[in-house]
């Protein structure tokens, strides 16, 4: 539900209770005081600036019983806005029909940085659901003391406080304190368990969107449109943007076109508008123009440009004595893994809707954002706007995957409202949502010595990474001397992160090659795994795994495999997945028959959501090894379609089976979206080598590749 | 191309569009009648997203132009097949597996399997998937759609 910032003042008026929830450090569990709620409306709103840097999540008790409440992060497709209604709800004790939440409105909500890595439920909704419990007890407290009660007679619940005594009596929370702002701060480093007084119970809640979402309903920024509003979209170059300007353009034909509004050059780029979309695709395919050619060679020799250039970053980390540790090894394994450029490729392009007031010195802006502060940051930059000028809201997203954190597409739709005086709804087209900005998911090279006993155990191990960021390297395999360092090289095109961030081309390296220290000491993968992970707490996942997939097993098919893949993402989310395939020796196609995964994931919020994005991870991991590249050499980047690009398919869906277990350590729940992309890919690939006895050094294992590792070309 | 009058049925509705002869008829549905729940995702026809059912078959509106859709022609969008406050079987199949995840793809998934289960009221898992191969989903999820559809034709949901 859309709530601008002068419905929501309005709809609060000044009778409700308001809580700003903090989670900075403070002294003790908790510090709570309270202030009279301004009478002037545009304090108000000055307020809410303030709360913007100082405080973080709002909750609004209404006369009426309703609760709004106020957070940071956005819904992106994940199910966020289905977990915090399935906490606050169930926190609250209210039914759904009662809350509104608001997410994404720079005007009213908090500043809580963005929505990446998959962290929003650890790090929001888990701290929502501390505060409904230390909410339930002020308000008991406030209760007794506005009503001259005890403490001990009373109880929350349904929403409201009631009287043990007087089972008629009851509180509603804004009687405690109509128009008061109570500030609370949480204390992080407080013990869950000190602040949770609830125990909190899945009950599998429906999607709060579902019902917009299949009936077409749902409003995405794309869908937006105001009286007058003019499409917009942009002629790109024909070479990496980075490497070339524009040296002329000629207009004349695309002004000719019947139904261009305008189409103009601003600085190196040209945009057409006009009334219609279709008359834009139209404009832009008659705009003439001539770019420098880029000053390097046309070809794209990836692992040798990325060793040429290399920079070096930093020890990511260091253990002992690495070299005298590899000596010493038993046997060594020294390999070279090198990966692929990939694209977000979300079904929805970029899309922004903006209207500049007359006058040009306030905005708003619609567009789905995985940080919208930082959208609101970044155009008044460019804008030359204070930031209290910006309004922007956010809308929901035809998938981000990392893509839609601040894209430039808003300040477009900004800029170009303010040029042409009307609204502007910029629409990217699937061409130039692959290429305009020159981000990809990047190429690595990794560089791995590794050294192991006859027991099995490793006993060093060396790693070179180029151009990844080195994250995901570590608390996965112990050993006494390690030695990780990280490169980075200027590329042609520019590194972004996407679902999985590097931990997806790492996990596929780094498993890869843990299957082929086993190998060379004659070690079954699994149990190799189970004998050198860092945390025992791998081992019932691993076991997890090989049971849902039954592995070891007989009876496999002919050029049928199973590999298994680990991932450790920021030691805090563990999974492990384990995948069947079978290799087409006539096509060269792997088929994924079934992947089976295990996760630690602590608390589920709502398990629906959390196996449909999970699912979801693991096609996105199955696409990125097997099927998507982003075809590129030294000049331009040639993909533009999203079928030649390998987006997967129906008919790429393995049975999936999930498993979720809790160690030692229930309670908070930890994010789990990424953490299925990164053990599937390592998994596919070692079940491609179990399956035809061949190891793929370089991805995605395309049946090209395959059909010529196994001399069929 | 110069503008003309052109007559379709919507959704049981007869409306009346002045469009260019060429016009995509995804562009009329969103521009012209503000449906859009039938979404724009690639114009090239690949991603599905923009699949309206046109005399029951399921087709992409971003390949059909408005000259070659006549009057006579019953043209249904998502916006046709249910309402929040009456969701057909399938969309209640979707939202009870949660078959979706940012939903942009979803429309189109629905109108697809829509055509499929007209045709074939009980798919085989593999009939499923042959029928909506060539609609793409980027969050993944195939599973839960295959779910939704399965679930439906077993007789299990309503």
């Amino acid at each position: 539900m859309e709530v601008t910032r002068r419905q929501f003042l309005k709809s609060l008026g000044s009778s409700c209770l308001l809580y700003a929830v903090s989670y900075v450090p403070g002294s003790g569990m908790q510090k709570i005081y309270s202030e009279p709620w301004p009478a002037d409306k545009e304090d108000i709103e000055c307020r809410f600036y303030a709360l913007d840097t100082n405080y973080l999540d709002c909750f609004a008790f209404h006369e009426d019983g309703r609760v709004t409440v106020l957070a940071g992060r956005t819904e992106l497709g994940q199910g966020f806005e289905t977990v915090l209604n399935a906490i606050v709800t169930q926190g609250l004790d209210i039914p759904s029909n009662r809350l509104t939440i608001v997410l994404g409105n720079t005007d009213v909500c908090p500043d809580h940085g963005p929505t990446v890595g998959s962290s929003a439920t650890e790090q929001v909704a888990w701290g929502i659901w501390e505060a409904c419990s230390q909410l339930r007890k002020d308000i008991i407290r406030r209760a007794a003391k506005t009503h001259k009660l005890q403490v001990k007679d009373l109880i929350y619940q349904g929403g409201v406080v009631r009287s043990k005594r007087e089972p008629e009596r009851v509180i509603k929370p804004v009687e405690t304190g109509r128009g008061e702002i109570v500030y609370m701060t949480l204390d992080p480093q407080a013990s869950s368990s000190d602040r949770v007084t609830l125990e909190y119970k899945d009950l599998g809640l429906d999607n709060v969107n579902a019902e917009s979402i299949v009936t077409g309903t749902r409003k995405y920024a794309s869908d937006l449109k105001l009286p007058g509003t003019l499409y917009a979209d942009w002629h790109i170059p024909p070479y990496h943007r980075k490497l070339t300007r524009i040296k002329s353009v000629d207009l004349a034909d695309a002004r000719a076109t019947s139904g261009v509004n305008r189409v103009e050059r601003i600085g190196s780029k040209v945009v057409a508008l006009a009334e219609r979309y279709n008359d834009v695709v139209k404009t832009l395919t008659r705009v003439k123009s001539v770019w420098e050619k880029p000053n390097r060679p046309k070809e794209l020799r990836v692992e040798e440009e990325i060793r040429a250039g290399a920079v070096f970053q930093e020890i990511k980390e260091q253990t002992g004595d690495v070299n005298a540790g590899l000596a010493s090894s038993y046997k060594t394994v020294t390999e070279t893994y090198r990966t692929h450029y990939t694209a977000w490729a979300p079904i929805e392009t970029y899309s922004a809707l903006a209207k500049m007031e007359p006058g040009g010195d306030e905005v708003t802006i619609w567009s789905g954002s995985q940080y919208p502060h930082r959208v609101r940051e970044l155009a008044s930059l460019s804008l030359n706007l204070p930031e209290s000028a910006i309004h922007f809201i956010h809308s929901p997203v035809g998938g981000a995957f990392g893509g839609k954190v601040a894209p430039p597409v808003s300040q477009e739709a900004a800029d170009l409202s303010r040029r042409v005086g009307a609204p502007v709804k910029v629409i990217y087209s699937r061409k130039n949502q692959f290429q305009k900005r020159g981000l990809y998911k990047q190429a690595c090279v990794f560089d791995f010595s590794t050294g192991v006993g006859t027991d099995g155990r490793l006993q060093a191990r060396k790693l070179d990474i180029y151009q990844d960021l080195g994250e995901g390297t570590r608390d996965t395999y112990a050993a006494p001397h390690i030695l990780i360092k990280h490169y980075r090289t200027d590329m042609p095109v520019n590194q972004a992160n996407t679902r999985g961030t590097s931990y997806v081309q790492i996990g596929f390296a780094q498993e890869s090659h843990m299957d082929m220290v086993a190998k060379a000491i004659g070690h079954d993968p699994f149990e190799f795994r189970r004998n050198n992970v860092v945390l025992e707490s791998f081992v019932p996942l691993i076991d997890a795994c090989a049971d849902m997939i039954r592995y070891p097993r007989s009876g496999l098919g002919p050029d049928e495999g199973i590999g298994i893949g680990l991932c450790n993402h920021g030691a805090r989310q563990m999974g492990v997945a384990a995948a069947h395939v079978k290799v087409n020796r006539k096509t060269g196609k792997v088929h994924v028959k079934e992947i089976c995964a295990a996760y630690d994931i602590g608390t589920i919020i709502n398990h629906r959501t959390v196996t449909t994005c999970l699912r979801g991870g693991m096609i996105w991991g199955l696409g990125w090894v097997l099927r998507e590249e982003v075809k590129l050499d030294g000049h331009s980047v040639y993909t533009e379609h999203l079928t030649d690009y390998g987006v997967p398919r129906f008919s790429d869906t393995p049975e999936i089976k999930l498993q979720f277990l809790d160690n030692e350590r229930p309670g908070k729940p930890r994010g789990c979206g990424e953490l299925a992309v990164i053990p599937t890919v390592a998994a596919i690939a070692n079940a491609v080598y179990h399956a035809i006895g061949v190891r793929f050094y370089t991805t995605p294992i395309t049946p090209e590749k395959v059909l010529k590792a196994l001399g069929k070309t | 191309m110069a503008k003309a009058w052109f007559t379709l049925n919507v959704n049981d509705k007869k409306r009346r569009v002045k469009i260019e002869p060429d016009e995509p008829l995804l562009w009329i549905l969103r521009d012209d009648l503000d449906l859009t729940g039938t979404k724009f995702g690639c114009g090239v026809g690949e991603c599905g997203s923009c699949s309206v059912l046109i005399d029951g078959i399921a087709r992409r509106s971003c390949r059909v132009q408005a000259q070659n859709v006549s009057s006579g022609q019953k043209i249904v969008t998502i916006e046709g097949l249910g309402t929040r406050e009456n969701l057909s079987p399938l969309q209640k199949a979707f939202v009870e597996h949660t078959a979706f995840g940012c939903g942009f793809c979803t429309p189109g998934m629905i109108i697809t399997a829509t055509a499929l289960l007209a045709l074939n009221p009980n798919p085989t898992r593999e009939e499923i998937i042959e029928a909506m191969d060539n609609n793409l989903c980027r969050c993944g999820s195939y599973p839960n759609v295959i779910e939704a559809i399965m679930a439906f034709t077993n007789g299990t949901k309503p």
